[in-house]
C-alpha cells in the first residue's frame, strides 16, 4: 500500500476498488472473454471476500474511523462508471476546423441536407407507402396461405429494404443466410431499432419488441404481427412468462420464421455490451448468434432513448452520407450437458463480442429503468455485515450469527445443489435478490 | 454558473471552478468533469439530484451511499468539482481528511458526536451488528481517540495519523 497505481483503477468488481478478485481459476473471473458469466449468490461471495482483505484489521479506531475506501468507491462511481459508458455516444473529433476543411464541410452539410435527404425521403415515401399499401391488399384479401405468408415476408424484406437504402446503407453480410429451422431462435446484440431492418432486408425474422407508441406501433401491429412478431413490457414481470412460453410455442412449428431475439433488452452504444438475458438460452433450442457491427464513420448508429426521440434519430440517419455496417451469422450453438443457461448466455455473448468488438459489461441492462440497491439490498448488507463481523471481533466477541463469509459460501453451496440451471431465481442484475439465509 | 444549465461551459466558468477547487483539476479534467456532470444532470435542471446520483448501478450498491447522496445537497457544477476534488492525486492530505470529517459529521456541527458516529455505523456495517454492540464500539472509538464525548477534527485527524490515504485517489477520465 503507499503506491499510487498508475493508469485507470481496474478493479474485477464493479463498485469496489483496489483489489482484484482472487481468481484461483478461470471460473472465478467475474466476466472473462470467453467464459461464463457468475451466478448470483457468487458474486455476492466475491463482494464480501474483496470487503474482508481490504479492511486493515489493525485497530478498532481505524476500521471505524477510516472511511476512505468506501467514500472513494463512492465519489469514483460519480465520476465515472462502467454502466453508464454502455450508452453514451461518443463524439468525433471535428475535422472541419482549418480554413480548406470548412468549405468543404459546408459544401457536404449543404449536399447531405439540402439534396439527398429530400431525395430519400421522397423515394422512401414513394416506395415505403406503395408498399405498405400492397401488403394491406395482400393481408385484406387473400385467405391465409403459405403463398400469402411467403408473399408478405417477400413485402416485409422489400420494405426494410427500401429503408436501408434511404439511409444509404453500405451493409456486409458474412456468413451462411439463416434458413428457418425447427427448434432454432437468432439472437443478437441491440444498438438501435434499426437492427431489425437492416436483417430483414436480408432474409426476413420474427422478433420480440417492446411495443411502443404512435407511428412505430401502427407499423409493429399491423405489418410486423402478420410475421409473427411478439411484443411484451418490459416493465411488466408477469410478462416474462408469457413470452417465454410464446418463444417456445414459436419455434416449435414447423416452418416458423426465424425469431430474432435482443437478449440485452435495451440499446447499448455498440462499443460495449449489457449481460445477455437468459430466457432465450432457456428453453432448449439451438440458439444462433448474430453479430453487428456499425462503422461510426458517416454516422453513429447507436439510438440513446433517453436523449434522442426515434424520428430525430432517423433524420439523423437520413441526413448523413452512408450508413456502414457488418452482420456477422455465425455458427449455432447448444446448451452443453453441464451449462446453465446463464453460462450459455454468456459463452454465446463472448462469441457475438469478438466478432462484434464489443467490451463485455456485467450490468443488467434494465438497470436503466430501476436502482440496483434498492432493489437487491441483500448485497449491501452482505458488504457492511463483513465490516460488522471484523468490529465485533474487537469487542471480543465471535459472531453470534454466522458470519458473513460463511453465510456467502452457504448461499452458494444451496445454489449448488440445486443447480441444474433452474436453481437460481429468476433475478437479471449482478446483484443476487436474496440470499435464502438472510434475515 | 448560468452557462451550465444552458449548455455551454466557458472560460470564465472554468476558471472560477479551478479557484473553487483550489487548482487540483487541470482545464482538460473540468472539462471532462463538466461532460459528466451534463451526463448525470438528465434534465439539465443545473444541478443533480440524489434519484440521479442513485441511478449510477456501482454507486447505489455502496454501503454509504445514502449518506455520500445527501452530503452534498444537489450540487451544481461547482460544488460537484468541489466534492470530486480531495480525490485528485494533486490534493492535499489535509483536504482528504477534511472531506472524510464532513462526511462522518452527519449533523454537520464540526464535531463528530455519538449521534454521528451511530448513524455512520449504521450505514457502514448494518442492521447485524446490535444497538449494545454499536454503542460499545462507540465508547472504545472516543475512549481510544483521546477520551473526550466527541470528537473535533483535530481529534479525528490524530487519530487517522498512521493512516495511509494513498488509496483515496480518484481518476478523471479524460479524452485525450
Amino acid at each position: 500500500m503507499g503506491e499510487l497505481v498508475k493508469g485507470r483503477l481496474e478493479s474485477s468488481l464493479p463498485g469496489l476498488r483496489g483489489i482484484v478478485a482472487d481468481d484461483k481459476d478461470q471460473e472465478h473471473a467475474l466476466v472473462t472473454r470467453e467464459g461464463p458469466t457468475k451466478g448470483d449468490a457468487e458474486i455476492d461471495q466475491l463482494y464480501a471476500e474483496a470487503e474482508d482483505k481490504r479492511l486493515l484489521k489493525t485497530s478498532l479506531l481505524l476500521d471505524v474511523l477510516n472511511i476512505s475506501n468506501v467514500l472513494t468507491d463512492g465519489v469514483s462511481a460519480m465520476v465515472d462508471d462502467s454502466f453508464n459508458k454502455c450508452f453514451t455516444s461518443t463524439r468525433p473529433e471535428p475535422w472541419n476546423w482549418n480554413i480548406y476543411l470548412f468549405p468543404i464541410w459546408v459544401v457536404g452539410v449543404v449536399i447531405r441536407y439540402l439534396v439527398l435527404f429530400p431525395i430519400r425521403v421522397t423515394l422512401l415515401f414513394i416506395g415505403f407507402n406503395a408498399l405498405i399499401v400492397v401488403f394491406l391488399l395482400v393481408d385484406l384479401t387473400l385467405m391465409p396461405s403459405k403463398r400469402k405468408m411467403a408473399m408478405q415476408r417477400k413485402l416485409v424484406q422489400w420494405m426494410c429494404s427500401a429503408w436501408v437504402a434511404a439511409w444509404h446503407g453500405v451493409i456486409r453480410y458474412h456468413g451462411p443466410k439463416p434458413t428457418p429451422g425447427k427448434n432454432r431462435i437468432w439472437v443478437s446484440n441491440h444498438t438501435s431499432m434499426i437492427d431489425y431492418v437492416v436483417l430483414c432486408s436480408y432474409s426476413p425474422f420474427a422478433v420480440i419488441m417492446q411495443l411502443h407508441y404512435g407511428w412505430i406501433a401502427f407499423l409493429q401491429k399491423r405489418i410486423l404481427s402478420s410475421l409473427g412478431c411478439l411484443w411484451f413490457n418490459r416493465t411488466e414481470v408477469n410478462d416474462r412468462a408469457v413470452v417465454a412460453a410464446r418463444m417456445k410455442d414459436h419455434v416449435n412449428k414447423e416452418d416458423a420464421i426465424p425469431l430474432l431475439i435482443f437478449p440485452e433488452g435495451t440499446c447499448v452504444n455498440n462499443e460495449y455490451t449489457v449481460m445477455f438475458k437468459r430466457g432465450a438460452f432457456d428453453i432448449g433450442a439451438t440458439v444462433c448468434p448474430v453479430a453487428i457491427k456499425y462503422n461510426k464513420i458517416f454516422v453513429d448508429a447507436f439510438w440513446n432513448s433517453r436523449r434522442e426521440a426515434f424520428g430525430k434519430h432517423l433524420f439523423r440517419l437520413m441526413t448523413s452520407w452512408a450508413l456502414v455496417c457488418d452482420v456477422y451469422f455465425l455458427e449455432p450453438q447448444s446448451i452443453q450437458p453441464e451449462e446453465s443457461p446463464q453460462e450459455f448466455a454468456g459463452r454465446v455473448q463472448a462469441m457475438i463480442a469478438k466478432y462484434a468488438n464489443l467490451r463485455i459489461v456485467p450490468w443488467d441492462g434494465y438497470l436503466k429503468y430501476y436502482n440496483l440497491g434498492e432493489k437487491n439490498p441483500g448485497l449491501i448488507e452482505k458488504r457492511r455485515r463483513v465490516l460488522a463481523d471484523v468490529l465485533r471481533a474487537y469487542l471480543g466477541k465471535t459472531s453470534a450469527a454466522p458470519s458473513a463469509m460463511a453465510l456467502a459460501k452457504e448461499g452458494k453451496a444451496a445454489v449448488e445443489l440445486q443447480s441444474d440451471g433452474k436453481g437460481q431465481k429468476g433475478t437479471s442484475s449482478v446483484a443476487s435478490a436474496a440470499d435464502k439465509k438472510d434475515r | 454558473m448560468g452557462q451550465a444549465a444552458s449548455g455551454g461551459l466557458t472560460q470564465g466558468d472554468v476558471d472560477e471552478v479551478i479557484a473553487a477547487s483550489k487548482g487540483v483539476f487541470n482545464q482538460a479534467e473540468i472539462e471532462s468533469l463538466y461532460k459528466r456532470f451534463r451526463a448525470l444532470d438528465r434534465g439539465h435542471k443545473g444541478y443533480i439530484s440524489p434519484e440521479e446520483f442513485l441511478s449510477i448501478p456501482e454507486l447505489s450498491i455502496n454501503p454509504v451511499a445514502q449518506r455520500l447522496v445527501r452530503c452534498c445537497e444537489c450540487p451544481n457544477f461547482t460544488t460537484f468539482v468541489k466534492m470530486v476534488a480531495p480525490f485528485s492525486p494533486r490534493a492535499s492530505r489535509e483536504d482528504k481528511l477534511v472531506f472524510m470529517f464532513t462526511v462522518y459529521d452527519v449533523d454537520g456541527d464540526g464535531f463528530i458526536s455519538r449521534e454521528d458516529m451511530s448513524m455512520m455505523l449504521k450505514q457502514l456495517a448494518g442492521s447485524s451488528l446490535s444497538e449494545e454492540d454499536r454503542q460499545d464500539i462507540i465508547s472504545r472509538v472516543l475512549e481510544q481517540a483521546g477520551g473526550a464525548e466527541r470528537l473535533d477534527f483535530a481529534a479525528f485527524k490524530s487519530a487517522l495519523s498512521s493512516a495511509d490515504l494513498g488509496n483515496m485517489v480518484v481518476e478523471v477520465p479524460v479524452d485525450l
